[in-house]
């Protein structure tokens, strides 16, 4: 069996149209002109198209812009400005964790996937920390995260959190937040809210393991490890390779999520469940990286990030995120490659299929034709 | 007077819930309970008050008043909450957390 897309919604990825177009046929330089352009619509932009027509490759400035302000305790925000792009450190961990972290975050965007900021186009990087007082959150408010404190407010021997800004992966699931508000424009609720949710994890995962140059046989695979206090019984607040398991106390409870389909949790709360039915597509990317080996980021990563910023839209479920990271993967990889394989073994393992197969974008818009690209590093 | 208070999402995805029996509330706490009640106009709020604003890993908060001859409940996204009613929501949560 064969997908079969009408052109206009298989989208590649715009640096291979940019190659095509640089360097195809005429014919094939149209074809890919319109794809572009077709594209950019789609996502309602059209940057893609301007790119082609205007900047060389290489020609766009790193733009790392952040700024970091305290809210010193209250919900005015953003608050006033203690530490800006260059400046040194201040002394206080909680500013000093939001400036590096999203640094660190800016950096596996720009180094790994060529992106500029959020946007794409270099906006700063805004974080508020100390927000308000016994803030046991952190959370992306549509312009820019915020971290408060935990259970500083209470006597030590009752406190279940420490700062949100102690886990990096915790700062670069917040900056995902926004890169998916810019892109793939997922609504909050049931499954693409929890796929929402799942990308913000996977890229904040890859954030620590880049900064800790670990390949994902060796990473922890942990969001939030060091969030939760000596008080309570629990490593952190998810686990992608094991969910469910992060934490079991008498307090707070057990970790709820699920790792298969035949444990989704049909819930009301928390917009239907975003947090907890997260843990099934974070588990088929954590399969997916161990199955391709090596550093997460560079190809399970590259394949989740194509699906995000050009493949998955708002109201996408489980079942289009697998299949379009499969159509992701034989893009960038060819189909059939290892590399499509272990895509289709990650959701297999979760309990979904991803669909007939998929020889990409590329030969259903260039059908047997198809224009010589280089292979995606 | 029985209040049921529910704070889910956030970042941590965890719940926590509490209930509490004014009646059963030291005299000071639950005079500033009906007095929080009062200034939210809890019975005239609409049952579902959520936000347009975007953004993510923001809590979601839901609150049921059983009073003598009256129940009433509002469901209400973090972004969304009236001002007037913080002062419910915060006395609620700090109970619920000093609780767990």
């Amino acid at each position: 069996m064969s997908t079969h897309h009408h052109p206009l919604n298989c989208i590649l990825p715009p640096h291979i149209l940019r190659q095509i177009a640089d360097q195809g046929t005429p014919q094939q330089r149209n074809k890919a002109l319109q794809t572009i352009d077709a594209t950019a619509r789609l996502r309602g932009q059209r940057q893609a198209f301007s790119e082609v027509i205007a900047v060389a490759p290489g020609a766009v400035a790193t733009g790392k812009e952040r700024l970091v302000y305290d809210a010193e305790h209250g919900s005015n925000l953003p608050g006033r400005l203690v530490r800006s792009e260059g400046q040194p450190a201040t002394g206080d961990p909680a500013a000093d964790e939001a400036y590096d972290g999203s640094g660190a975050t800016y950096d596996l965007y720009w180094d790994a996937y060529q992106r500029n900021s959020i946007d794409g186009n270099g906006l700063h990087l805004a974080s508020s920390v100390h927000y308000q007082t016994g803030y046991d959150n952190a959370f992306w408010n549509g312009q820019q995260m915020v971290y408060g404190d935990g259970d500083e407010d209470l006597p030590p021997d009752q406190r279940l959190f420490n700062r949100f800004t102690i886990a990096v992966d915790i700062i670069g699931h917040e900056l995902t937040h926004g890169v998916t508000q810019y892109e793939a424009r997922l609504i909050y609720w049931d499954q693409p809210g929890a796929l929402n949710e799942s990308f913000s994890d996977v890229f904040g995962s890859l954030v620590k393991q880049r900064q800790l140059g670990q390949t994902a046989q060796q990473a922890d695979w942990l969001i939030g490890q060091g969030l939760l206090t000596a008080n309570v019984n629990g490593i952190a607040l998810r686990s992608m390779k094991a969910p469910g398991t992060a934490y079991d106390d008498p307090v707070l409870g057990k970790d709820p999520q699920p790792a298969h389909m035949r444990d989704y949790k049909n819930v009301i709360y928390d917009n239907g469940g975003v947090h907890i039915n997260s843990g099934i597509p974070n588990h088929a990317f954590y399969v997916t990286a161990v199955e391709i080996g090596g550093f997460a980021w560079e190809k399970a990563g590259r394949i989740w990030y194509i699906t995000l910023i050009d493949k998955l839209q708002a109201r996408s479920n489980f079942q289009d995120a697998a299949r379009l990271t499969f159509e992701a993967a034989a893009d960038l990889y060819g189909a059939n490659s290892l590399e499509q394989q272990a895509v289709s073994k990650g959701w297999s393992e979760v309990g979904i299929d991803v669909g007939g197969e998929s020889k990409g974008c590329l030969a259903t818009l260039f059908g047997a034709n198809q224009p010589t690209r280089s292979a995606a590093p | 007077m029985l209040i049921e208070y529910e704070r889910s999402g956030g970042f941590a995805g965890m719940r926590m819930t509490t209930s509490v029996d004014s009646d059963a509330l030291p005299l000071e706490q639950a005079e500033e309970m009906r007095s929080a009640l009062e200034k939210a106009d809890f019975f005239q709020l609409p049952s579902r008050i959520t936000a347009e604003t975007g953004g993510a890993d923001r809590f979601q908060y839901r609150v049921t008043v059983h009073a003598q001859d009256i129940q009433h409940t509002v469901e209400v996204g973090e972004a969304a909450v009236p001002e007037n009613l913080w002062s419910l929501l915060n006395l609620l949560n700090t109970l619920a957390r000093t609780r767990r």
